[in-house]
């Protein structure tokens, strides 16, 4: 296993942002996705603000390459839902008893494009933070130990869980397992799978739960930390201003100010 | 000095005692072989010895294990790992996942007992270099192999400063080069003063370096003594545990009257060598 989260290393001034900047971000990018009254809104924040911070810290390949392939099936499922089931007045085409109307269509891709800037928010902070100076940054800020830890596991679950799940895959292939197959017979290899992933993962909580406690993780002191973090005044009023704008989206969306 | 006065430890769900009656001190500084056959009681004594009995599983225990003549059923847990540190089985395991390089590992534990940068940065260097991982300081856990991953969890606790190490099967996942490297790094520990208490079942590698053994049958102590002597009972494979190669063909060797009766019976390939010479 090379590594336990998805970030990647970059000599980038984004990279050198402390991680509650980057957090902060991220919440607005949350903020956005929910509080932006369609597509075209939504889609230009991606295009116009993420992606250029992205490409600033040399990680828009990733984030784009992640976020389609996580946004596409939701994307596809969305629309083909809204698409047939909402009601609309223009029809595009029918499907049996079924009609795909333009306005369905049009609101799947919104909510398409909401988990795209939500999603593309979130990667962009976990592509360019260390979790574990994310942690220490939380534990200055007074959020306890325990709980920062759930952060920096929860930042790190899909990338172990996919290790995982290559590990068990890789052994039902040994031994004899088809695998190269069609996408319903992939479907019915999740079985043989998930017991022993989720078991595994049981197991591996319990056995790292031991070693943070070998580790004095409940110890009851003032911690210290080996690595450190920087921040600055310039940092502190741009989280300002950057949540202000977050505070200035969520009051628009509720008074009503944008169109439906 | 760890004490075990009339220890026995009931697991929650199980029918009988993993531990039964048992009384016995390790004293400081020496290196303490636990062996026995699966399921005799190994990893419950080193959960006991560590005080991960009674505080992390919870079940039913009576008698008490001390250090240093305080119970460790009464210490505060959280601050048991600055007086007994364990190493489990599974090296992948132990890494916290929590830091992005070999030297930051190490460092977590010390930050959790809330040690200084500077003494930090000593503790480490030189935890380094007894288990021999400076070169690979900057790289990331998970890029090592076994034998590295159990030596940096080596390392974590020898920075820790405990008084007593207490190793559940380290080896028992690693191939022969990563129990060299790992017998190696024990022994670099124990030399530097540190009560050893090891549960494992490499035999040829525990004689060399342990100063006594407790053989564990159905959780009761039924040999205890100086390792080449208890390594070549007959009793060993009795129990399950069976007796290293060196030391069933010597023993055959005098069942065939090829060698005189009183030699005592060979452990290691070393103690053959001087034996068959």
């Amino acid at each position: 296993m090379q590594a336990q989260s998805i970030y990647i290393d970059h000599p980038s001034a984004l990279h050198q942002l402390n991680p509650l900047t980057k957090l902060t971000f991220t919440l607005v990018f949350l903020v956005a996705a929910f509080a932006l009254p369609n597509a075209v809104a939504l889609i230009a924040t991606f295009v116009l603000i993420l992606v250029p911070l992205a490409a600033s810290g040399g990680l828009l390949l990733p984030l784009l390459r992640s976020a389609f392939w996580l946004v596409l099936p939701f994307a596809i499922s969305l629309a083909l839902i809204q698409g047939f089931f909402s009601p609309g007045q223009t029809a595009l085409f029918s499907l049996g008893p079924f009609t795909m109307t333009l306005e369905g269509l049009g609101s799947g891709l919104t909510f398409a494009a909401r988990l795209l800037l939500a999603l593309g928010g979130t990667l962009l902070l976990m592509l360019s933070t260390r979790p574990d100076k994310l942690m220490l940054a939380l534990r200055q800020r007074g959020l306890p130990e325990s709980l920062s830890y759930i952060v920096l596991t929860a930042l790190q679950i899909f990338p172990r869980f996919q290790e995982r799940a290559r590990t068990i895959l890789d052994a039902q292939k040994s031994r004899g397992l088809e695998t190269e197959v069609g996408l319903l017979r992939r479907l019915a290899l999740l079985v043989p799978l998930i017991a022993p992933l989720v078991l595994g993962s049981i197991v591996e909580v319990e056995e790292r739960a031991m070693a943070l406690e070998a580790r004095a993780f409940s110890y009851k002191t003032i911690k210290t930390s080996w690595i450190s973090l920087e921040d600055s005044r310039a940092q502190s009023i741009l989280r300002a201003a950057i949540l202000f704008f977050g505070v200035v989206l969520v009051y628009l969306r509720l008074t009503g100010f944008w169109p439906q | 000095m760890i004490e075990f006065r009339d220890f026995s430890y009931r697991y929650p769900t199980a029918a009988a005692d993993s531990l039964s009656s048992l009384s016995l001190q390790i004293p400081r500084g020496q290196f303490c072989a636990v062996v026995g056959a699966n399921g005799a009681g190994k990893s419950t004594f080193c959960f006991a010895a560590s005080g991960f009995i009674p505080h992390f599983f919870r079940g039913e225990a009576h008698g008490s294990v001390e250090l240093a003549g305080k119970p460790l059923a009464e210490a505060e847990f959280g601050s048991l790992a600055a007086e007994v540190g364990i190493v489990f089985q599974n090296p992948f395991n132990q890494i916290s996942g929590a830091r992005f390089t070999v030297r930051e590992e190490i460092a977590f534990g010390l930050e959790n007992l809330g040690v200084e940068r500077g003494e930090m940065q000593t503790r480490i260097q030189l935890a380094l270099e007894v288990v021999d991982l400076v070169d690979v300081a900057e790289r990331s856990p998970f890029e090592l192999s076994g034998g590295q991953q159990q030596r940096v969890a080596l390392a974590s606790m020898f920075a820790m400063r405990p008084q007593v190490l207490v190793l559940d099967e380290p080896t028992s996942q690693l191939d022969p080069r990563g129990t060299r490297e790992v017998f190696r790094a024990i022994a670099a520990l124990s030399e530097a003063g540190t009560t050893i208490i090891l549960a494992g079942h490499k035999l040829e590698w525990l004689a060399e370096f342990a100063d006594r053994a407790i053989l564990l049958d159905q959780g009761r102590v039924i040999a205890d003594g100086d390792p080449d002597t208890i390594f070549a009972m007959e009793t060993m494979g009795e129990v399950g545990v069976g007796r290293t190669q060196f030391t069933d063909v010597a023993a055959a060797a005098q069942r065939a009257g090829m060698l005189k009766d009183h030699a005592a019976l060979p452990v290691t390939l070393a103690q053959a060598e001087a034996f068959f010479s």
